[in-house]
């Protein structure tokens, strides 16, 4: 430990669905910092050391990713590296708690796959993207309680970035019944295994004709389109999370239709989508 | 960091002392002691002198000749791919002596010195060795905790007024080690070549992993699998590459003149934008770390030590009447990637400069004041304009000087305005063996030729390669364009006052092992007062 190479100050969180991210201050240039090292763990009383670096940059921000649907909370601290080796001392303790994904206490009102980090149970999964467009020339259509996962919803959504998908816009409709008109507003919960690395595009849905949001996709791995398992070890993949709110107003009682439009970017690699009625 | 009088003799400059006296420096007062930077050290404290190991895995280097002295280099390394990248170094700072020699068997010692290699540095140093004769061949070779370097070669620029001669040069890029063996390396070596230049590329940040990994006869582990980005991955990476014999080799043999292209940070960066969307302020933490590391591993002057995440890496080496070589750079200050890339859109913004203002002036002063026979500008990315669209339509590369048409469209006119009749372009980046003249105007393929394009092909990146692939009809269909080849290699030019032959070399495999033969797949004479190529 250095007295002369300074910890980060201002350490901060922000927080979604399977992930904390942490930012902070720091003079990167005097001297010059090799890297940041972040350490964490649930428990509030660790010790920075090997068994808790979660990561190392030298940016100023790290993302702790992939800690599931359950709203984790975590402990951080950070430590600066400076070109010599030199160690500042961990900066002042950060506790920040990872949000929850509907999918864990809602009510599913309509579901297609298993949320499972794995593509496997949809069509044309894991690698068969190459007949996407003999079979859904026109994207999914998808009727709950008619159709299956495994034939009728393609375990990628292709965007027009996609030459193999004749780079053009697609677009998937998901159709369910509502018996009532519910209480409040439902929730879209749209995992995905994985998005193409540099242009993941954005997704762009609508309910009943109604524009509910536009929300532009993390940056995977391009690794999706091939391999359908993110739980296994050492696999390439990175899955990220989309969940917005479906608002009363667009819903109605009998017959509704989502529709999710790939017009901008690559494909992105399903995991599963439902529509949620959240939790009191 | 304590430093002392700019200016000062980086080198005590006793001469004709013999080996013996070489170990037994110990005595020499702190003046004489010269930090890694090559800044005089008059107040700095000395290093201890113990390692824990042959330190000179990584090997030595020389460049940046002047009429009287070069910057020599080596870092010390015992175990050089240590995770940390501190090399299996202690962290506290070690003294280096070096010498220069006359001959290859040091009895004739010239100039010796010390140098502190420091962890702050990654124990690497640079002395500056002044006192020498011009246009001579000198040897040198470094100590440290008893260890002896392998010696290495380097030459003396002519004396500033002086006429005649000849100059051997060879120039090489893109070496991405996990693509192949660095068999031209070989080559270029035995070659002999009194100068090197390196036109960019010298590391590749990509993470290596089974799937980019086609050298054979090698294993890497996981801690390579990862993009670089913190300063101990950069230093790795670049202890990675060091480790072919071959490019060690050719570092010692003769001084190198390098620069830099994107790939020493980041792919197609421009100025303190990354194209993968990490915000400014971030990448120029990131620009900070990869420099300091480029720095510490290559044979450079203590004008281009970084300062934060900037860094002077353009300048200007003349050799005698016979050449100026400005060595450019055109990734720090470019502009941005324009958001319209359409054929004669926002990339043809007179705004727009590849160079940045600053250098794009000191360039235009350096050919302005030039008197030398030859004006060689050492950069990265090809210069010609190059319509990638085989068809009736136009596409351009917004990451070469196409990007930047105004930029281009200054340099070369000033070439023309100010009368720079021999005006010869090296380049990288392509990985394939190009040939071009650059056109007073290239929409007319009847116009004047201005200057002469020569682009090395790639030392390693891509593989094995092919005399033809999928880009040669798109590069010839350019009339300016004589010559293509996809293998990987090196060119190799002799320059005097009447002519420049430049020789394209090519190995026809690189991924098995390093025994490939070398052959001269072109050859093309540019003569004094005609610009252009004409086959030999």
């Amino acid at each position: 430990m250095n007295t002369l190479v300074k910890p980060v100050q201002r350490l901060t969180a922000t927080t979604g669905i399977g992930w904390i991210e942490l930012a902070w201050a720091a003079r990167s240039y005097r001297p010059l910092v090799d890297h940041f090292a972040v350490y964490g763990s649930p428990d509030a009383a660790f010790q920075p050391g090997p068994e808790t670096l979660l990561g190392k940059t030298v940016y100023g921000r790290f993302r702790h990713a992939e800690l599931g649907p359950t709203g984790r909370t975590w402990h951080y601290r950070v430590a600066t590296v400076d070109a010599a080796g030199d160690r500042s001392r961990p900066s002042a303790l950060l506790r920040a708690t990872s949000a929850e994904s509907v999918t864990v206490r809602g009510r599913p009102v309509a579901v297609i796959g298993s949320f499972d980090s794995k593509s496997l149970e949809l069509a044309l999964a894991p690698a068969g993207y190459q007949q996407y467009s003999s079979r859904f020339p026109d994207g999914a259509d998808y009727v709950v309680g008619a159709s299956s996962p495994s034939a009728d919803w393609p375990y990628l959504h292709p965007g027009p970035a996609d030459r193999w998908a004749g780079s053009k816009a697609h677009t998937f409709r998901l159709r369910f019944r509502l018996e009532g008109v519910p209480a409040r507003d439902l929730v879209l919960a749209v995992w995905l295994i994985d998005t193409h690395a540099s242009i993941p595009g954005s997704l762009a849905v609508s309910c009943n004709g109604s524009a509910v949001a536009d929300v532009e996709l993390e940056k995977g791995a391009t690794k999706g389109s091939l391999q359908g398992d993110a739980t296994l070890p050492g696999n390439p993949l990175r899955p990220s999370i989309v969940e917005l709110l479906i608002p009363v107003s667009a819903l109605r009682v009998g017959d509704n239709v989502l529709t999710l439009g790939k017009h901008a970017g690559s494909w992105h690699a399903y995991d599963a989508l439902g529509v949620f009625e959240p939790a009191d | 960091m304590i430093v002392g009088k700019a200016g000062a003799m980086s080198d005590d400059d006793r001469a004709g002392l013999d080996r013996r006296s070489f170990l037994g420096l110990t005595g020499v007062s702190a003046a004489a002691l010269v930090l890694g930077t090559g800044t005089s050290a008059s107040a700095a404290p000395g290093g201890e002198g113990r390692v824990p190991g042959d330190p000179f895995g990584l090997g030595v280097a020389s460049g940046d000749p002047e009429p009287d002295g070069v910057v020599l280099w080596t870092r010390l390394a015992p175990e050089p791919l240590a995770g940390d990248g501190h090399g299996g170094m202690p962290l506290r700072p070690v003294t280096v002596e070096y010498e220069v020699a006359e001959d290859e068997r040091f009895r004739r010692v010239v100039r010796r010195g010390r140098a502190l290699a420091s962890a702050e540095l990654a124990h690497s140093v640079h002395p500056e060795v002044r006192g020498l004769r011009p246009g001579r061949e000198y040897f040198y070779r470094f100590r440290a905790g008893g260890y002896l370097s392998p010696a290495g070669r380097t030459r003396t620029a002519p004396a500033p007024h002086q006429r005649g001669g000849t100059l051997s040069l060879a120039l090489a890029s893109c070496q991405a080690w996990y693509h192949g063996h660095f068999t031209a390396y070989r080559h270029l070596a035995a070659d002999d070549p009194d100068l090197v230049f390196f036109l960019g590329d010298y590391i590749y940040e990509y993470a290596i992993n089974a799937g980019n990994l086609w050298r054979q006869g090698v294993s890497v582990g996981p801690v390579h699998d990862a993009e670089t980005q913190t300063l101990e991955q950069y230093r790795l990476r670049y202890a990675l590459f060091k480790s072919d014999p071959h490019l060690r080799a050719a570092h010692a043999r003769a001084p190198w003149i390098v620069t830099w292209d994107d790939h020493e940070v980041q792919n197609n960066y421009a100025d303190a934008h990354s194209q993968y969307g990490i915000s400014p302020e971030d990448f120029e933490r990131r620009r900070a770390v990869a420099y300091r590391a480029y720095y510490e591993n290559l044979p450079l002057r203590r004008t281009s030590l970084p300062s934060g995440p900037d860094m002077r890496l353009y300048r200007r080496t003349p050799w005698g009447t016979l050449a100026d070589f400005h060595v450019l750079d055109t990734r720090q200050y470019r502009d941005n990637v324009p958001s319209d890339t359409t054929a004669g859109g926002e990339h043809t913004d007179p705004r727009r400069s590849i160079l940045g203002e600053a250098q794009e002036g000191w360039l235009l002063d350096g050919l302005r004041r030039s008197r030398a026979t030859w004006n060689v500008l050492a950069q990265q990315v090809v210069m010609a304009q190059i319509d990638r669209d085989t068809g009736p339509g136009r596409t351009f590369s917004m990451d070469q000087w196409d990007g930047f048409t105004a930029s281009r469209d200054r340099v070369l006119g000033a070439v023309q305005r100010e009368g720079v009749d021999n005006l010869v372009v090296f380049t990288g980046d392509i990985h394939r063996h190009v040939a071009a003249e650059l056109k007073a105007d290239f929409a007319d393929p009847s116009s004047r030729t201005i200057g002469t394009e020569l682009v090395t092909g790639s030392i390693g990146s891509d593989g094995d390669g092919a005399p033809t692939d999928g880009y040669t009809g798109l590069w010839l269909s350019n009339p300016h364009v004589r010559f293509y080849d996809g293998r990987r290699g090196y060119v190799h030019c002799r320059l005097d006052a009447t002519r420049l032959t430049s020789e394209f070399k090519v190995v026809d495999y690189i991924e098995r092992d390093d025994a490939a033969a070398v052959s001269t797949v072109a050859r093309f004479v540019t003569e004094a007062g005609n610009p252009g190529l004409r086959e030999a």
